[in-house]
């Protein structure tokens, strides 16, 4: 662990656990509302926020906040009035935020290097003032999902019966998307805004391949978040490889990794069943 | 007490009116069967008294008050017509989505002691038990309307409002939710409103039938309902 010695290594660390911890946190709505995409279009956005703050020369991950949050409400309020234009609707709105990036990039002569930071990520980069906003985003993110996981379940699970239920579908499901768009600016610093949906997703499907319940395969998939950025973070040190696309290739071979295991696992059971080994008299299914 | 009363409610989507002057009441403890034709209001009678709807036009009640108060006081317990395609890869339990019941109305503030009893009552009332831990998306379609009714009854609602509980289920598995509904309005005093095209089995388990065709066509006790069904159905289905 000699490499966290490094005052630079210890903010990557920090700022990697974070985005681990609050990537699947809020992945885990987005992946069962049939959302996975959704990262990759505030990504989009974003990119548009980072480069109008390098142009009117103010805090970019600041700016990337405001603009991505404002982008998520927009995305909520089509989706919800335009339902079945939405994709199309979100595809443009997501193509603005890019072609804005390039304009806002071009228009502030913001070097080749920082464009590739936002790209895909910059975590060796990470100063105190980052850490600090992603450390109150991440917390932000935690803090709302422990206080209301049962009424973003449930919207999450069916919003008729949510709306039934006396909930304000409205307005769980915009907090659903600005806390996504929070997250999408946590892990830009972490992985690039080109990956970040990768850590909302891939854990998240990972641990989906275990099929426990919804709050067990939440804890599984952060467990499986952590091992990646931490796993990433000290393979690229040590085979100096960039960072971002360390630790996504590391969430990747965990998904692997647990969809052998699991692949294995159905195999061993159905054979057993074959063979005509006792099976609990809780597994057989009465009406089926 | 009427726990569910419609006075003169019209609702149309866009240029299709399919809801023309329904006035009917539902006393407190009855189980009704909606039934009618294919694209009748049914669904839409449903969704307005659940509150998920408003009326163009005319006056929905639950238990005196608005849908919107009612729902939040926690009134209503509903069960939609395609809650499968949720379930379905849902990761979930059994005891995590009855769980689901108690996020809000009467019992949104109790502790999870009490939610844990509540839960195992609920699952020993539909005789689910034995599956607590197991993921949801693993039963059976039967299983999975009991799961839900578990669910809709958890916070102690008032009325039970059903949207087509049996489509997709086998003869013997319909036959069960039915009498599973007949026994919960008569253990628990519950109103109980479903919606059905399965009128030879609702209707030995409802106190009273309603035929729905853009407005009320028939509502009356169910032997009633089966004679001239079986006579003239045709006079049910006539769209006034």
């Amino acid at each position: 662990m000699d490499f966290l010695s490094y005052d630079f290594m210890q903010r990557a660390m920090a700022a990697g656990l974070v985005t681990a911890v609050v990537c699947p946190l809020i992945g885990m709505f987005v992946v069962v509302r049939r959302q996975a995409l959704i990262g990759d279009g505030l990504g989009h956005i974003a990119f548009a926020g980072v480069m109008g703050g390098y142009l009117l020369g103010v805090y970019p991950t600041a700016a990337a906040a405001v603009v991505t949050m404002l982008g998520a409400g927009a995305i909520e309020f089509i989706r919800r009035r335009h339902a079945h234009h939405a994709d199309t609707a979100l595809a443009i709105m997501f193509y603005t935020g890019i072609a804005l990036a390039v304009i806002f990039s071009s228009m502030a002569r913001t070097p080749g290097t920082n464009l590739l930071g936002v790209l895909f990520g910059s975590i060796l980069t990470v100063t105190v003032q980052d850490l600090g906003l992603i450390a109150v985003c991440g917390l932000v993110v935690a803090a709302t999902v422990v206080a209301l996981f049962k009424r973003l379940v449930l919207v999450s699970f069916d919003e008729e019966i949510a709306h039934v239920a006396g909930i304000n579908t409205a307005f769980v499901s915009i907090l659903i998307s600005v806390l996504t768009a929070l997250v999408v600016v946590v892990g830009m610093r972490v992985v690039g805004i080109l990956l970040v949906s990768a850590l909302m997703v891939v854990p998240v499907a990972a641990a989906h391949l275990l099929r426990r319940g919804f709050l067990a395969t939440m804890a599984l998939a952060v467990a499986f978040s952590v091992l990646a950025v931490a796993g990433g973070l000290t393979l690229s040190f040590y085979l100096d490889i960039a960072p971002g696309g360390t630790i996504v290739m590391t969430a990747v071979a965990v998904y692997l990794a647990v969809l052998l295991a699991a692949g294995r696992g159905r195999m061993t059971g159905a054979a057993r069943s074959c063979s005509g080994a006792a099976v609990p008299a809780g597994d057989k299914q009465g009406d089926q | 007490m009427y726990d569910i009363k419609l006075t003169d409610v019209t609702y149309s989507y866009g240029d299709n009116t399919v809801l023309r002057g329904l006035s009917m009441a539902v006393d407190s403890g009855e189980f009704i069967a909606v039934v009618g034709p294919n694209g009748a209001g049914k669904s839409t009678m449903l969704k307005l008294v659940a509150g998920l709807l408003r009326p163009d036009c005319g006056q929905v009640t639950v238990a005196g008050r608005t849908a919107d108060e009612a729902r939040a006081a926690g009134d209503i317990g509903y069960i939609p017509q395609n809650f499968a395609r949720n379930i379905a890869d849902f990761p979930a339990t059994v005891a995590e989505i009855v769980a689901l019941g108690l996020v809000s109305g009467r019992k949104k503030n109790i502790s999870r002691d009490a939610a844990r009893h509540i839960v195992a009552h609920m699952l020993a009332m539909v005789d689910l038990e034995e599956y607590r831990d197991r993921r949801v998306d693993e039963l059976s379609g039967g299983q999975q309307q009991r799961v839900m009714v578990a669910r809709a009854l958890a916070g102690n609602p008032r009325l039970l409002l059903l949207d087509e509980p049996t489509s997709g289920v086998d003869f013997d598995t319909s036959t069960k939710i039915y009498g599973l509904l007949g026994d919960l309005n008569k253990s628990l005093g519950i109103t109980v409103v479903t919606v059905s095209h399965d009128i030879d089995k609702v209707t030995r388990w409802a106190s009273r039938v309603a035929c729905i065709n853009k407005g009320l066509c028939f509502l009356g006790d169910c032997a009633e309902f089966r004679r001239v069904h079986a006579r003239e159905p045709h006079l049910l289905y006539y769209s006034g």
